[in-house]
């Protein structure tokens, strides 16, 4: 494509940034991020291009009686209109595990927002206008809007006639899946216990709210097919969705990842990568789409809310004997990442600790709810909100020192989970919680620190003045969590990397090639320090991911170091073995050591394990490329039994601990988190600057969940604040100052050993929080986000 | 309608405006200027946050024909400006307060030496860019808190940027960036 | 977005004039609520009459050591005027702690004062709103309402008014200058907004083509110390929940003067003048004054969600009279 489009371009570093694994690194995108030059997927443009538009539902569940586009196509610009009768084959649903998802709605809408119809046009508000001239008459239909709604015996089914894998082993169609875990015996156990410590919790609607609103341009080839420029988690899971919806093989649908801004989950379903193909290839020109907000919060699925009812017992000395859960999800009107989502919640229940006799429940709804699925940390967010004010609420029982209670019932190496699965790897819970516990506190009243008169920037209220001091009570609390790592039971989880080695004006250069979608993480920056380590190389070219290469999978489930990271580790090692061979071909006459010691690369130069030059990299590949590209994969898991939930589910875990320490204006019940110390076991940190960077973020997500962030859903299951002033998430001034100490405890079993680290953080930080605000106003607090009210009572 | 202004020092013409097009589409769609952002198009995010007759606005809720003849400053045109400003990108500072456990910047990038401003140049080294779309509406009213007050406090940084929103770094790395531009203009002075 | 003329007249005669001729047109000032209420349908003037770059953009001493404040001088201008800073903390404190920097950068005076409510279901063009379609219904009664009215409103429309700026403006005692073809006219602030009543869609008494030009601020009482209070979900960048802004001189002891306005509670800046009444010639202490809000506040007929906002505004209210009685006793500014 020529100079009338804005396209993904390869990135290169400068030569001052050379350094391999375990170095702070800065990212190879930097620099274009900073001027503004980076082109992101809502950046995409293409000379006369049209710009698509998507009309939603405004019904959370309803028949539709008739569509007339008349009008709308009628409008001076428009160049299509376009419905469910218009999708061009039989294939008109799409769907993560499911293929449950309506392309465009199918006679009935199961959700607010739902996509109705498309349309292209000129200009941006050409479409909207002419969107709005679509006549839709709908019959509004009975909402199913929670477990009592869903399960009751006439309520209507979201999905009559299901045909997916887990359609025979639920207990009512509308419950998407449901996990249950048994192991030891949970009745007999509690009668060893000294106290026993029920407690229902509830957990609200949080949004990914990533800043890069869903965008993307698709441009029709010359060959029938397409190419489609967006940003995504994972661009072949896309394309296994995309491609049958239009008619075409996977070949005939080019993605490439184009700038993402944020991710966290919500870009691991389809949004408008269908609608722009369908409107380019019926319009034969390239077409953009770009939400604002308001569709944006319609355009993804959301964290599930959750209801959560616990019980432990433990004994007078401070043991835990059993747990018995439930845990019910809502999963909205379509099934996106569901199943998945119960596994997590129902296999990581118990949290990081020892508890041998358990019963554990977990299900997802159907419901006309907003859909729900992949949001950072899920499953596994909603239980230790839970299981952690359980945790607290035992130790208070018992008189115990809290901090000192959960080492006591900490998971080591060695523990077996509920599910029977031996966690092999190091387990640090005891000592990320004593790391938290041994920080120095923040001082107290530090609003005063700064002068004479109190700086209200300090305290809970911040500008808004509301407090000079007074009625403010300081809390400390603590949290830990436990998150798998990867795709779990069974999923056969992959990567691909391609690398190759060649010499471009008289220097080695690697290129590396993945799918793998960088959505901020800075997968990039370490796949450089990767092929850097891996060949001795100073640069390193970093080709745009895309679809001419093998599936990286999903960057979630904090995979995407280990895996993508594996795979050019290990497609760097290949490389090099060829590298090697053709200097023994070549050299290999002039020095023994060819053929008898081991061989790295190091420096641009082929040097022995004792540190003996044999030749420079240059002059060993000459004119020869040497270009691979080899899957990799980690160690394979099994599903859990549908019954006793029992299987090596899991791939890797990994641990986070917080403390927090919160002031709190008792009077007016507002919050400030003065400090949110994080611990965390990264296993090996490959890049220390974006370990860290990685952690504030989730901690700071976690942070949110705690007391603000709420997706409101009304009665009638429809979204009452799709904007960024109705649907808070925190400011620079609402986030305090975030210690992160890192521990690095090797996991034997993965490259570099180690740990998935994005998602653990957002697991501990919202219970840390929620448990420092108990502590400061004796309140029970059960339910996430807290809200002022619910600290002052009405 | 024809909208003629000022973008970054350079005087740009659109002709065929909508009227009902913000600043922020007639600089991203008609300029080729697609640094300023658009995180929510409703002014609650500031993504797309530029200078307008000098002062931070978010460009999405300005109309098209309000910028008649006025003066925008872009991310664009934020190195430019700094030069004209005297400042210079150094990287000899690296900040050393605390900031937890060892997050060095290793390896400052300095590829096109004096071609970023000196908050740009922070940003990267500091490591507060991470998705990238927070960071352009960012680096606007972080180089105009440094133009008005050259050595702030945290909680000024905070309360300068708390029109930002930004979903990836938890903010603690772009403080870090703010100290560390203006521990560098310090050092210039 | 409906198609729309664009005209940025020179002087306000022309500018009332175009409106006066264009029935559905509409005055734009900083843009940042009313661009944003075109993007999303909810308004649809066919002219726009651009009217922020008018010569109203001075702050001036009238005659009487009070204050005149042109309706185009921006919100940030305003806040850290030094006049204002020193004889209106109220006013200063209010617009600080509305929107942002970018915001407050571009947002007029005259804008501020005829921003229109934050409620969901006014905001979403696929909902009935009798605000935004008379006669659709309120959804918001039984729906959504957390952040709505617990005073003032009907059972056509529970929305509030969003403005912290006004709030100051009515405990100030703000005049409120206005122009139109049948001449100027001065309203006091606390008569510009309205409660809903059966109009819910009228959010203000002006007229259609009346132009806000200025705001005239009385003489500061000597002595009266007054400050403003704001609770919301973040510390930054947030609608209230409730607010409240007040100016107390306190002579040997007892309440001289007082104004009490509370925001986020109705559609208009509530003054509590039954409070105030209350609180004339009493005892400057924490009892008078929780005796006094809490009558005041008696008038609060909260929906099921929103009760909290009862006890958070009278909290408020009683801490910052409170803090205002000691400081205006012992001369402290």
């Amino acid at each position: 494509m020529a100079g009338t489009t804005r396209t993904p371009t390869n990135l290169t570093q400068g030569a001052k940034a050379d350094a391999g694994i375990g170095a702070s690194t800065l990212r190879p995108d930097g620099t274009l991020k900073v001027t503004g030059e980076f082109a992101y997927s809502s950046d995409m443009w293409h000379e006369d291009m049209l710009w698509g538009f998507t009309l939603r539902s405004p019904h959370a569940h309803a028949r539709i009686l008739s569509v007339d586009t008349s009008d709308a196509l009628a409008q001076a610009g428009v160049y299509a209109v376009l419905t469910h009768d218009d999708l061009p084959t039989e294939h008109k649903k799409y769907g993560l595990e499911f293929t449950d998802t309506p392309v465009l709605a199918d006679g009935v809408v199961r959700h607010h927002g739902e996509p109705v119809a498309l349309v292209a046009a000129d200009h941006p508000e050409t479409a909207r206008r002419a969107a709005a001239k679509i006549k839709v008459e709908y019959e509004e239909l009975p909402v199913v809007h929670d477990e009592a709604s869903a399960l009751a015996e006439d309520a209507p089914l979201l999905h009559p006639g299901r045909d997916d894998h887990h359609a025979h082993e639920v207990p009512h169609p509308n419950i998407v899946h449901r996990q249950p875990i048994i192991r030891g015996d949970a009745n007999a156990a509690a009668r060893r216990a000294d106290v026993i410590v029920t407690g229902e919790y509830e957990v609200g609607m949080q949004d990914q709210a990533f800043l890069g609103p869903e965008s993307g341009l698709a441009v029709p080839g010359e060959d029938g097919g397409v190419d489609l420029y967006v940003a995504t988690q994972w661009l072949h899971s896309d394309l296994r969705q995309i491609a049958p919806v239009l008619g075409l093989p996977e070949e005939k649908v080019r993605m490439t990842l184009s700038g993402v801004g944020g991710a966290f989950g919500g870009r691991e379903d389809l949004s408008m990568q269908i609608h722009a193909c369908l409107l380019a290839l019926r319009t034969g020109k390239p077409v953009k789409i770009v939400y604002n907000r308001f569709e944006s919060f319609f355009g993804h699925v959301h964290r599930h809310p959750a209801k959560l009812w616990y019980e432990h017992g433990a004994t007078r000395d401070g043991k835990l004997t059993h747990m018995k859960c439930r845990i019910v999800l809502d999963g909205g009107a379509y099934a996106s990442a569901s199943p998945a989502v119960v596994g997590n919640a129902s296999s990581l229940s118990v949290g990081p600790y020892v508890i041998e006799d358990v019963e554990i429940e977990a299900v997802a709804l159907y419901t006309n709810n907003p859909p729900c699925g992949a949001m950072r940390g899920f499953g596994a967010v909603q239980a230790c909100f839970a299981y952690e004010a359980q945790m607290d609420k035992v130790a208070a029982e018992l008189g115990m020192d809290p901090v000192e209670f959960r080492q006591l019932n900490a998971m080591t190496q060695g523990t077996i989970m509920p599910t029977g699965q031996v966690v092999d790897s190091p387990a640090p819970v005891a000592e990320l919680l004593r790391r938290v516990k041994a920080l120095p506190l923040p001082p107290e009243n530090q609003w005063e620190s700064a002068g004479q008169t109190a700086d209200v920037r300090a305290l809970p209220g911040g500008l808004s003045n509301t407090t000079h001091g007074e009625g403010v009570v300081r809390g400390v609390g603590y949290a830990v969590g436990i998150k798998n790592v990867g795709f779990s039971e069974g999923f056969d989880d992959y990567s691909t990397a391609r690398v190759r080695l060649e010499v471009v004006a008289g220097e080695p250069v690697a290129t590396v090639h993945t799918a793998m979608a960088e959505v901020g993480q800075g997968g990039v920056t370490v796949h450089a320090q990767i092929a850097r380590t891996e060949l001795g190389v100073q640069q390193v070219t970093i080709h745009p991911a895309d679809t001419q290469v093998g599936s990286a999978g999903s960057t979630s489930a904090s995979r995407q170091t280990y895996m993508t990271g594996g795979a050019v580790k290990n497609t760097c090692e290949a490389v090099r073995d060829k590298a090697l061979q053709l200097g023994r071909r070549r050299f290999g006459t002039f020095h023994p050591a060819w053929a008898t010691a081991e061989l790295l690369l190091e420096g641009g130069k082929v040097v022995t394990d004792g540190g003996e030059v044999l030749a420079d990299l240059a002059d060993v590949l000459g004119d020869d490329v040497v270009d691979l590209e080899l899957e990799f994969r980690h160690r394979p898991t099994e599903a859990f039994d549908i019954v006793t939930g029992q299987g090596f589910g899991h791939v890797q875990y990994s641990f986070a601990a917080h403390r927090a320490v919160v002031e709190v204006d008792t009077e007016l019940g507002l919050v400030k988190v003065v400090e949110l110390a994080c611990a965390q076991d990264v296993g090996k940190a490959l890049n220390p600057l974006s370990v860290v960077g990685q952690i504030q973020g989730g901690t700071t997500q976690g942070l949110g969940l705690a007391v603000m962030e709420e997706i409101i859903v009304d009665p009638k299951s429809k979204v009452r604040n799709p904007s960024f002033t109705d649907y808070l998430i925190p400011t620079i001034l609402d986030t305090p100052t975030i210690p992160v100490d890192v521990l690095e405890l090797a996991d034997d079993h993965a490259p570099y050993g180690l740990r998935g680290i994005g998602e653990a953080p957002t697991l501990s930080s919202t219970p840390a929080v929620v448990s420092a605000i108990r502590a400061a106003t004796g309140l029970a607090l059960k339910r996430v986000p807290v809200r002022p009210e619910h600290i002052t009572g009405v | 309608m024809r909208v003629t202004f000022t973008v970054n020092g350079r005087e740009q013409e659109a002709d065929d405006v909508w009227e009902g097009e913000s600043l922020l589409y007639v600089l991203r769609e008609r300029m080729g200027l697609p640094g300023s952002k658009n995180a929510c198009e409703q002014g609650e995010c500031g993504s797309c946050t530029v200078r307008l007759d000098d002062v931070p606005v978010c460009s999405c809720l300005v109309a098209a024909g309000q910028v008649q003849g006025r003066e925008v400053v872009t991310v664009e045109g934020l190195a430019d400006q700094a030069r004209e400003r005297g400042g210079r990108a150094t990287d000899g500072t690296t900040l050393d307060q605390a900031k937890g456990w060892q997050a060095k910047p290793h390896g400052a990038q300095a590829a096109q030496p004096g071609q970023l401003a000196p908050i740009q140049q922070a940003f990267i080294d500091a490591g507060a860019v991470q998705c990238g779309f927070c960071t352009p509406g960012l680096l606007v009213a972080a180089d105009e808190l440094l133009e008005r007050n050259s050595s702030p406090t945290d909680a000024d940084i905070r309360e300068a940027l708390s029109g930002n929103l930004c979903r990836c770094t938890g903010y603690e790395k772009i403080l870090d960036a703010v100290r560390l531009a203006a521990a560098r203009q310090d050092e210039v002075v | 977005m409906k198609t729309f003329q664009y005209e940025r007249p020179a002087d306000a005669d022309t500018a009332v004039a175009l409106l006066a001729d264009a029935p559905t047109g509409a005055y734009l000032g900083g843009g940042t609520n009313l661009v944003d209420l075109m993007k999303l349908g909810v308004a649809a003037p066919d002219l726009l009459v651009d009217v922020s770059r008018l010569p109203f953009d001075a702050v001036e001493e009238t005659g009487t050591g009070g204050l005149r404040i042109g309706a185009a001088v921006r919100n940030s201008t305003l806040a850290v005027h030094p006049l204002v800073r020193e004889r209106y903390p109220v006013l200063s404190q209010a617009l600080l702690s509305g929107a942002s920097t970018q915001l407050r950068n571009a947002a007029t005076v005259g804008g501020n004062l005829l921003q229109r409510t934050r409620c969901p279901y006014f905001q979403d063009v696929g909902k009935p709103c009798n605000k935004r379609r008379p006669g659709t219904g309120c959804p918001a009664r039984e729906g959504a309402h957390r952040d709505l009215a617990v005073l003032g409103a009907s059972e056509h429309c529970v929305a509030t008014n969003p403005s912290d700026m006004a709030v100051a403006l009515a405990a100030l005692d703000a005049i409120v200058d206005v122009a139109s073809g049948h001449g100027p006219r001065r309203v006091p602030l606390t008569d510009l907004h309205r409660l809903p009543g059966d109009a819910p869609d009228r959010d203000t008494t002006l007229r259609h083509g009346e132009l806000i030009t200025a705001v005239e601020l009385p003489p500061p009482m000597p002595g009266a110390r007054s400050a403003y209070r704001k609770a919301r979900d973040r510390a930054s960048y947030a609608f209230a929940l409730a607010s409240v802004g007040a100016v107390l001189q306190v002579r040997e002891g007892l309440v001289h003067h007082v104004r009490v306005a509370f925001g986020a509670l109705a559609a208009k800046p509530w003054r509590a003048r039954t409070a105030e009444e209350a609180l004339l010639g009493e005892p400057a202490t924490t009892a008078s004054f929780d005796d006094a809000v809490r009558h005041e506040l008696a008038a609060a007929r909260p929906l099921r969600d929103n009760g909290y906002k009862v006890p958070l505004a009278r909290r408020m209210a009683v801490s910052m009279l409170t803090e205002l009685a000691a400081a205006s006793a012992g001369g402290t500014p």
